[in-house]
């Protein structure tokens, strides 16, 4: 059985612990460390599995820090155990090896006749720079025999498909502040309330029984509220290949945290709801099979038509919010667009377009449809969804 | 203020042979929060999954000390006057007449006073003599402004009522919380509770819990039984049965079949309401994907793993 080492007090051992804990984002102060180092001495043995239970039940606060837990106790008090390990999130960064770069270039010069293949490359740019810095640093690493590295992002700016569950927990948590801003909208029903203003007259002659028929306590109402319904488009055609995961990612907080609806479209548009619901390993292998044979042109303005007609024409209405993330590039008639998001507005809905580019599409359909977009909103990486923040109301 | 450290009567390994004793198999590192918790006297939040046997392990606490078991289980629109206390106003009114057909005058502080107090579960807790388990069920259920009143009675282990002044706990209780996660409970709660998170037990763990609560039942039974539900929690299921969903269908199977799995699969999946409790889990789980899990092979996509 693995003890303490007393070569350095406990105490002391025990601060470096806590602000190991705190960097990965446990709420240790120093409350919680008089009651790690308390319960080392009520328990009166420093054994570390019965330390390790003990102080756990302190230090963690959710079930995040509880899954992260067993991790950060053995890399502080058992790092020899430790070996080079390598956690990956199942998603690979996209390979930027000479022969897709050519059939990249290949078909970048055969799309320039297309509408919007400026923006396009745009927005494609970035990624390419970033994908040849990656290569040509990893190169180099090997070439001078050194592991295969890469430079970390800044974690909250990181616009790519790996996701540390620090990010993943800061996602939801913006999903949820999101959520919360949304302005409710008053339904036509009342309900009990302390701070209401209208006499709710029976609950009042309820209460009145308890005290002889005097109506000592009485009660109030005000109208019920709900939060607006929001539906998530997803945009996953072939232009958005490198941006499609991310989008999913914050559909997935939005559908977990504040009951949005999903759905993603490409030539066809589905709702991918329930899954994006589901936290169980298999739901990317199911959003998969969904959005397969996805992947071709991308029919904007035929779905967003089928989306207001048929998926959602029962909850469409002035209280409802559709979040579009696309580029922009439509295949259907430039004009459709407008007839499409015209119909969204008829219902009453309020459209906000999120794009991966810094600026906002500029392909035709978009530029004779703008006046009925609400806000266009750049949405590349987790910052920009923070910044985003308070126009999401 | 450092908080005290108790001196509780039982040693953590104490604990866990009383827990058994009365029939809940924990762990040790739930034992080890239990009996912090105890030590330090702090309540403990748990939060898991249903069925996991959080409220389980509250009732068996109170039962293997002979501690009073004080219940409160709450629900969207929970108040003060359900969770705390209520003043007896049919009583007090009654002491009004009673006072002004007789000579002796009725002060106000005769009508407030503990006689008139109504006490509900949390000032029941609090008053209590003997040793006592509050369990406060389903937190999440309730409204943020409950949570924030609760602070104070888990804090200082005291209420106020402004009538009487602040009544203080007799003797502490142990306050268990559970919560299923469906809302997020607010930081400064959790910072006054120890945490543990009550995962699905091993299948060892499992096999022991469902022998000790059904002795009866035959032991390859108990093991087929308990391996099937163990590979079904693996399946991506809307609703993931639970310890009481697996009493429950071995309950069920020693009625029916005493001695093993039953091999016609029909007559297996007859039996199956008791462990999946929606549509689309029965749906999902055919005869072919029972004799799977049975057999302990594992489908990847369309390929098969022995």
């Amino acid at each position: 059985m693995n003890t303490l080492q007393q070569a350095i007090p406990l105490s002391e051992r025990l601060a470096g612990f806590a602000a190991l804990l705190r960097e990965h984002g446990m709420k240790v102060g120093p409350a919680e460390q008089r009651d790690m180092l308390q319960a080392a001495i009520a328990l009166g043995s420093l054994k570390l599995r019965t330390l390790d239970a003990a102080w756990r039940a302190i230090a963690c606060s959710n079930a995040r820090d509880w899954r992260q837990w067993p991790a950060v106790f053995e890399q502080y008090w058992l790092p020899h155990r430790i070996k080079g390990t390598v956690k990956v999130s199942g998603q690979t960064r996209p390979r930027r090896d000479l022969r897709s770069q050519v059939s990249q270039m290949h078909e970048s010069m055969a799309g320039d006749s297309a509408p919007g293949a400026n923006a396009h490359r745009a927005s494609q740019a970035s990624a390419d720079q970033a994908g040849q810095a990656d290569s040509d640093f990893n190169t180099l690493q090997r070439a001078q025999g050194g592991a295969s590295l890469s430079v970390p992002d800044a974690l909250h700016e990181r616009s790519g498909q790996m996701w540390l569950p620090q990010e993943l927990h800061a996602l939801t948590q913006l999903a949820r502040q999101i959520h919360q801003q949304l302005q409710p909208q008053a339904t036509r029903r009342w309900q009990t309330h302390p701070q209401g203003r209208r006499l709710d007259l029976r609950q009042t002659l309820r209460r009145s029984v308890a005290h002889g028929g005097l109506p000592l306590a009485p009660a109030w109402q005000r109208k019920r509220t709900r939060p607006p319904q929001l539906f998530v488009l997803v945009d996953v055609s072939r232009s958005m290949e490198s941006h499609a995961a991310f989008f999913l990612r914050v559909a997935r907080a939005l559908a977990q945290a504040a009951g949005a609806r999903v759905f993603v479209f490409h030539v066809q548009l589905a709702e991918v709801t329930p899954l994006m619901k589901s936290d169980s390993a298999t739901v990317q292998e199911k959003i998969n099979a969904v959005t397969a044979g996805f992947g071709a042109g991308t029919r904007i303005a035929a779905n967003l038509t089928a989306f207001a007609r048929h998926h959602a024409r029962a909850q469409l209405g002035r209280h409802a919010r559709v979040w579009l993330m696309s580029d922009g590039f439509d295949t259907d008639e430039p004009a459709q667009l407008a007839q499409a998001l015209q119909l969204l507005r008829g219902h009453g809905a309020r459209l906000t377009w999120f794009h991966p580019t810094r600026q906002a599409p500029t392909s035709l359909a978009v530029r004779q449809s703008r006046a009925l977009v609400e806000r266009f909103i750049p949405l590349a990486s987790l910052a920009d969804l923070a910044r985003a923040k308070p126009f999401l109301h | 203020m450092a908080a005290p450290v108790a001196n509780p009567s039982v040693t953590a390994s104490a604990l866990r042979e009383q827990l058994q004793g009365a029939g809940y198999l924990a762990d040790e590192a739930l034992v080890t929060s239990a009996w912090l918790a105890q030590a330090l006297q702090r309540p403990l939040l748990l939060e898991g999954d249903a069925g996991v046997g959080k409220t389980a392990l509250a009732a068996a606490l109170a039962h293997s000390q002979g501690a009073q078991l004080v219940r409160l289980q709450c629900h969207e629109g929970l108040d003060l006057a359900q969770a705390a206390y209520e003043w007896n106003y049919g009583r007090q009114l009654m002491a009004i007449r009673l006072a002004e057909g007789g000579e002796q005058r009725l002060k106000e502080s005769d009508l407030f006073s503990r006689e008139y107090l109504l006490e509900r579960p949390l000032l029941q807790a609090i008053s209590s003599e003997r040793a006592c388990v509050l369990l406060i069920d389903e937190i999440d259920r309730a409204d943020e402004a409950f949570e924030a009143f609760l602070l104070e009675v888990l804090s200082e282990y005291q209420i106020t009522v402004p009538e009487l002044g602040t009544l203080r706990a007799r003797q502490v209780p142990q306050v268990l919380l559970t919560s299923n996660g469906t809302r997020e409970l607010s930081d400064a709660l959790r910072r006054r509770c120890l945490y543990h998170y009550l995962d699905y037990p091993t299948l060892a763990r499992e096999i022991a819990i469902v022998k000790a609560a059904l002795p009866e039942a035959d032991t390859a039974l108990v093991e087929e039984a308990v391996q099937f539900v163990q590979r079904l929690r693996r399946e991506d299921l809307a609703k993931t049965p639970g310890i009481a969903e697996t009493l429950d269908w071995v309950r069920a199977l020693h009625r029916l079949h005493p001695q093993a799995l039953p091999e016609d699969m029909s007559a297996l999946l007859l039996t199956l309401g008791c462990l999946l409790k929606t549509r689309e889990d029965r749906f999902m789980l055919t005869a072919e994907r029972s004799r799977q899990l049975i057999e302990g092979r594992r489908s990847v996509g369309v390929a098969e793993k022995a």
